[in-house]
Formats: structure tokens, C-alpha cells, sequence
């Protein structure tokens, strides 16, 4: 996954510096290069200090507790803790998929799952170093006061809407 | 860019000093998941910022007002949310792409469309999210979240 991700973005390197080379020879290739290489020496202390902070979350943070507290609520009760829990689970999908994936069978909800999904999405507490340190405060304070309602308000919506049919839903993994 | 240096080296030490007082090595383990993650994601990072370097001389700034700028409008946001669906890779590739839209003249209503609509859809977890919860799941999930990252960025630009 991250080998196919890394080659298309290799791909289009290669590509804008194709672009550059069409337009401005040899000095823009490398006008490219070292602007590129002067930003990434520009945010290596923030990203040095994101990364410290990711792996202290994910020590800190075990997933026996998030599943712990996820567990078979129902109701609002639930969604709000999927949404905390949500925030608090690190790593990416291939991490957050496979415990969905266990309590969707164990007897959560579909409005509790989509409320943890989307909160690990939105509200990520270990991804928000990096949004701050790469997006600066004012887009990310912007990003997260406007999205804050959407976890809790997704899950309900879901639960309203498509509740009653968990168990076609979960017999659709099954299959 | 300091306070944001000074922001994030501050917590790192305090949940650091927090880890070692537990005074059970969730320090050092600590350090070393970071190290791990670091060493998965330098090629992704240093390729990633090559994309921007070169986007940032090759200036498409009337461009990026042109579509995603700050009088875009709709047409703006909607355009960032099908960008969004069709990012690839995690925070350390799209945060520095969507940074250096924004630095080139994206308004703030596409850029948090943008952000919201990578964070919730990307086509990129949705695969990852079929095996493991069938497509009736992803269809409820991404289905009502379809809505949200054009409504998103619409109130950021209203308040902000």
C-alpha cells in the first residue's frame, strides 16, 4: 500500500520535473529540488517533536483500552464514547479498520462504528500535531471547529436512518 | 512557524516526562515507535516535499486563485471535495500538498474542504475499509458523509 502510494507520488515528481525542465531548463530543475529540500529543513524540528508525540500516544494509549470503552453501549452513551475513542485510536485505516471490523461483529452499532471511524477521521488527536506543525494554527483551529459536530451528528444520523439493519450489514462481512 | 515549534516541542516533552515517571521504559518504548514511524514514512516525506518544492516554482498561483481561491465559491468547494476523495497517502504526503495550495492563494473555505473530504473519503482508506466492513457499511458511512466537507469549508469561510 505505502510502496503503491510511494510511486505515484514518485511518478509525479518525475512529472513536474518534466514540467519544470519544458519551462526553464536545467535552473528551474534544480530551483525545484532545493525549495523542496529548504521546507522539509524548515519543518524537521516540528517533525521530529510529531513524531516523539505520535509514539508517546501510542504507548500511552493501549488498544485494550479504546475497545474497552467502545464495547456494547447503545444509544448516545455509545456514540459519544466511539467519538472519544474514535480521537484517541492511533495509526492509520489498516489499524482502525480491523477493530471495527471486531466490534461490528461483537455487537456494536452502526451509528457507534461510524461515529468512531469519523471521529478518528476528524477529531485524530495523534494526527494533530503534524496538521498543526504542517498547516499552521489558524487552518487547523478553522478545520476542527467547523468539522466538531460531524463525528457525533454522522453517527446518530446513521443509527436513525440505517440502524435497524445492522445485521444485514453484518452478515454482508461474513459473506 | 516558532510558536508552532515551541508548541509542539513543549508537549512532546511533557507527555515525554508523563511516560518516563510511569517508570516503566514507556518512554524509551515511546521513542522508539516514533523512530519506527519515521523510518517508514522519510521516502513518502522527502518525496512529498519534492512535489511541493517543484508546485512552489512552477507557481500555478493564478491557477490555484482562478479555482480554489477565496472568491471561488461553490464551484470552489466542490472542487476541493473531489480533490479531497482522490488524495493519496496519509498526513505526512497531503498536509504538505494542502500547505502549499493554501500558501499559493487557496481561500480557507476549500482548503478546510479539502482537508475534510481527505480526512473522511479518500478512495484510499475506502479501500481498506470494504474488507474489513462489507459495502453496505461503507456505502451508510460515505453515502451521509458526502455532504459534509462542502458544508464544512462553507461555514469556515462564514465564521473565520
Amino acid at each position: 500500500m505505502r510502496d503503491r502510494t510511494t510511486q505515484l507520488l514518485m511518478l509525479i515528481v518525475a512529472l513536474l520535473v518534466l514540467l519544470a525542465w519544458q519551462r526553464g531548463g536545467l535552473d528551474l530543475v534544480l530551483a525545484g529540488l532545493l525549495d523542496g529540500a529548504r521546507l522539509l529543513w524548515m519543518v524537521l524540528p516540528l517533525l521530529v517533536a510529531a513524531f516523539v508525540i505520535a509514539g508517546m500516544i501510542q504507548v500511552l494509549v493501549t488498544k485494550e483500552m479504546v475497545t474497552r470503552w467502545l464495547g456494547q453501549e447503545a444509544g448516545w452513551r455509545g456514540i459519544a464514547l466511539a467519538c472519544v475513542g474514535g480521537a484517541l485510536m492511533p495509526g492509520g485505516p489498516y489499524v482502525y479498520y480491523p477493530i471495527a471490523a471486531v466490534l461490528l461483529q461483537s455487537g456494536a452499532s452502526v451509528g457507534v462504528l461510524v461515529a468512531f471511524v469519523t471521529a478518528k477521521n476528524l477529531w485524530s488527536l495523534s494526527r494533530l500535531p503534524l496538521e498543526f506543525a504542517l498547516l499552521g494554527p489558524t487552518l487547523t483551529v478553522a478545520r476542527f471547529t467547523v468539522t466538531l459536530i460531524v463525528p457525533p451528528l454522522l453517527g446518530g444520523l446513521a443509527e436513525w436512518l440505517f440502524g435497524g439493519r445492522v445485521e444485514t450489514i453484518r452478515q454482508g462481512v461474513r459473506t | 512557524m516558532t510558536t508552532a515549534t515551541v508548541t509542539l516541542v513543549l508537549i512532546a516533552l511533557v507527555l515525554l516526562a508523563y511516560a518516563w515517571r510511569r517508570g516503566d521504559g514507556s518512554h524509551r518504548r515511546g521513542l522508539v515507535q516514533g523512530w519506527q514511524t519515521l523510518k517508514r514514512t522519510w521516502l513518502l516525506l522527502l518525496v512529498a516535499f519534492l512535489i511541493v518544492g517543484y508546485v512552489n516554482v512552477l507557481s500555478p498561483q493564478d491557477l490555484i486563485q482562478q479555482w480554489l481561491g477565496p472568491e471561488s465559491g461553490w464551484s470552489g468547494l466542490l472542487l476541493a471535495e473531489f480533490i479531497g476523495l482522490l488524495l493519496p497517502g496519509g498526513p505526512y504526503v497531503v498536509f504538505p500538498l494542502i500547505a502549499v495550495l493554501y500558501g499559493a492563494g487557496a481561500g480557507l473555505g476549500p482548503a478546510v474542504t479539502l482537508i475534510t473530504s481527505w480526512a473522511m473519503l479518500a478512495l484510499i482508506s475506502v479501500t481498506f475499509e470494504l474488507p474489513f466492513m462489507g459495502w453496505r457499511f461503507t456505502a451508510v458511512r460515505w453515502g451521509l458523509g458526502l455532504f459534509f466537507p462542502v458544508l464544512a469549508g462553507a461555514l469556515a469561510q462564514l465564521i473565520f
